[in-house]
């Protein structure tokens, strides 16, 4: 893989509290990577120190080969979007307005067309919106801007449901025919899930997983039925999670099943299930990640 | 520089602010001014003159009155370059600003402004003398030894001034954005202290008659020399403050 962004080592100490503890990972160009991982797991911070906007106690990030800090060069490059952005007192037209002068891609089209989609008023105060109609706002300048780079950091709270779909549509068609490199920070694994295509998750200020959405498939299964049945299926393998309930028993086993796990050799009362991307990530977050998802770059 | 310019541009979206309040201000100021003294007689002192016919009682020319309008213009500067930076920084860093181009081309805004500005003060006070203080011998865009000389040296030196504000702002605006409260009260702490270092210091070094004899000698160039010499000060201390700011 090519990286767009190449982090080393990259610690950030805050009043003796380590933030970012050595993480050394890279982004891969054109590709959207999902930056995921529980509040205070240090998504925010590093995202800001790649556009620019945080200092690293130690370490170092290279966007396109450069340090982006105080790097007019690469900063031009790159959008950040972030949920809690301040405005100036403008009205969301000037926002929009003084996004176009600093993009050298700015699509006013796509702005309109996204400005429609979200029925956001151009004549409206930004500090007057909702916290999901400035979210909306955001998510515009994000697009709009066909940054190189297009960092976004919970671009969606706020929004409803069916915004939040708009949003994940629009980013994949315009992601299709204008291809970057997108960091997608998000809570929401299952709904992203589907325009991932790796996943960097991250726990207390380290990388605890980095991986291709598609090797992660299958590597978790959870087998549920009677105790004793899962019992004889979950000896030797890896278990993360054990639930029992009376004489039925559920369980997450780790790695990939074999034809005779799934055949018509096996105990036909126990039910398999593959494990959700969002649950995966949960596992992940709370304990080490097993050997063979480690750090792995396909 | 291009960018700096479009940094300029992006404040002047608040055009209001930038251009219409400093004179709106300063034209409610003026009003107040010309008001207030249009109450109060022209007073006119006397004095006695002997003549061939005896002691007579002569008028001199009436006095000038200082109004200080031009104080609202100032203090609207200073709020300007506060806000430049505490309102307009966060924004511009999700635009991918460096610090150094927003800096230098809300300097770039403030020093523009600054001139543009200056020379509608030389117009005005043009003006002023032309009608002999609005009529009512008022000195508003007159400042007695500051702002009383040729009109070149009027512009040159209210520039100057504006300049100079803007900048303070801006760096207390930046303290603010680093510091928050805190920092902007011990800012002012430390330039007071500053001034009575320097005051104690001249006192224990009996030097107030030579520091006297500087400031009466100090022409009305050469304190414009100074407030530029202080103006460049404020602005690199900003930008030593801005080079580590986060949003």
């Amino acid at each position: 893989m090519t990286a767009a962004i190449t982090v080393t080592g990259l610690t950030r100490r805050y009043r003796g509290k380590l933030t970012l503890d050595q993480v050394s990972v890279g982004f891969e160009a054109g590709a959207i990577t999902g930056l995921l991982g529980r509040n205070g797991a240090g998504k925010t911070t590093l995202l800001r120190i790649i556009a620019g906007q945080e200092f690293a106690s130690d370490g170092s990030v290279r966007v396109f080969g450069d340090s982006p800090a105080e790097n007019d060069r690469i900063l031009r490059r790159m959008v950040f979007v972030r949920e809690d952005q301040a405005y100036p007192e403008f009205k969301v037209g000037d926002a929009l307005r003084a996004a176009s002068w600093f993009y050298p891609n700015w699509s006013g089209e796509l702005a309109d067309g996204l400005m429609a989609d979200f029925a956001l008023p151009r004549n409206q105060a930004v500090k007057k919106l909702s916290r999901g109609m400035r979210s909306a706002l955001g998510i515009v300048i994000g697009l709009a801007a066909r940054a190189e780079v297009t960092l976004l950091d919970e671009p969606y709270a706020g929004l409803d449901a069916v915004a939040t779909q708009l949003f994940y549509d629009r980013l994949l068609a315009d992601y299709a025919e204008h291809p970057r490199t997108i960091l997608l920070s998000t809570h929401q694994v299952d709904e992203a899930a589907g325009l991932l295509e790796r996943v960097v998750v991250m726990d207390q200020g380290r990388v605890v997983l980095d991986a291709a959405t598609d090797d992660l498939r299958g590597t978790a299964t959870r087998v549920s039925g009677p105790a004793l049945a899962v019992a004889e299926f979950t000896a030797r393998r890896q278990v993360w999670d054990r639930r029992r309930m009376g004489s039925q028993e559920s369980a997450v086993v780790v790695g990939p099943l074999g034809e005779t796990d799934r055949g018509p050799a096996r105990n036909p009362r126990l039910t398999l299930e593959p494990v959700s991307l969002q649950e995966l990530v949960r596992y992940v977050g709370t304990r080490p990640a097993p050997d063979n998802l480690q750090r792995t770059t396909a | 520089m291009n960018t700096w310019i479009k940094v300029a541009r992006y404040h002047l979206l608040k055009r209001f602010d930038y251009l219409v309040l400093p004179w709106a201000w300063t034209a409610f100021a003026f009003a107040v001014d010309l008001v207030i003294f249009a109450m109060v007689p022209v007073s006119h002192s006397y004095h006695q003159v002997l003549t061939a016919h005896g002691i007579a009682q002569v008028a001199s020319p009436p006095s000038p009155r200082d109004a200080g309008g031009l104080g609202a213009i100032v203090a609207v500067y200073f709020a300007l370059g506060v806000l430049s930076i505490a309102r307009g920084l966060p924004f511009a860093f999700a635009l991918g600003l460096s610090r150094r181009s927003y800096y230098a081309g809300t300097a770039l805004l403030g020093v523009a402004l600054a001139v543009a500005n200056g020379l509608a003060i030389t117009a005005l006070q043009a003006i002023e003398r032309a009608t002999g203080g609005w009529g009512e011998s008022v000195h508003i865009f007159r400042i007695p030894y500051i702002l009383d000389g040729p009109w070149y040296l009027t512009w040159l030196t209210s520039a100057v001034a504006l300049a100079l504000l803007f900048g303070w702002g801006m760096w207390y605006g930046i303290v603010y954005r680093r510091w928050s409260l805190p920092g902007t009260v011990t800012l002012t702490a430390v330039q007071v202290t500053v001034l009575v270092a320097a005051a104690l210091a001249i006192t224990w070094s009996h030097a107030w008659a030579g520091a006297g004899h500087f400031f009466t000698a100090l022409s009305a160039a050469g304190l414009t020399g100074l407030l530029a010499a202080l103006a460049a000060a404020l602005l690199a201390g900003g930008y030593a403050t801005i080079r580590r700011v986060t949003v």
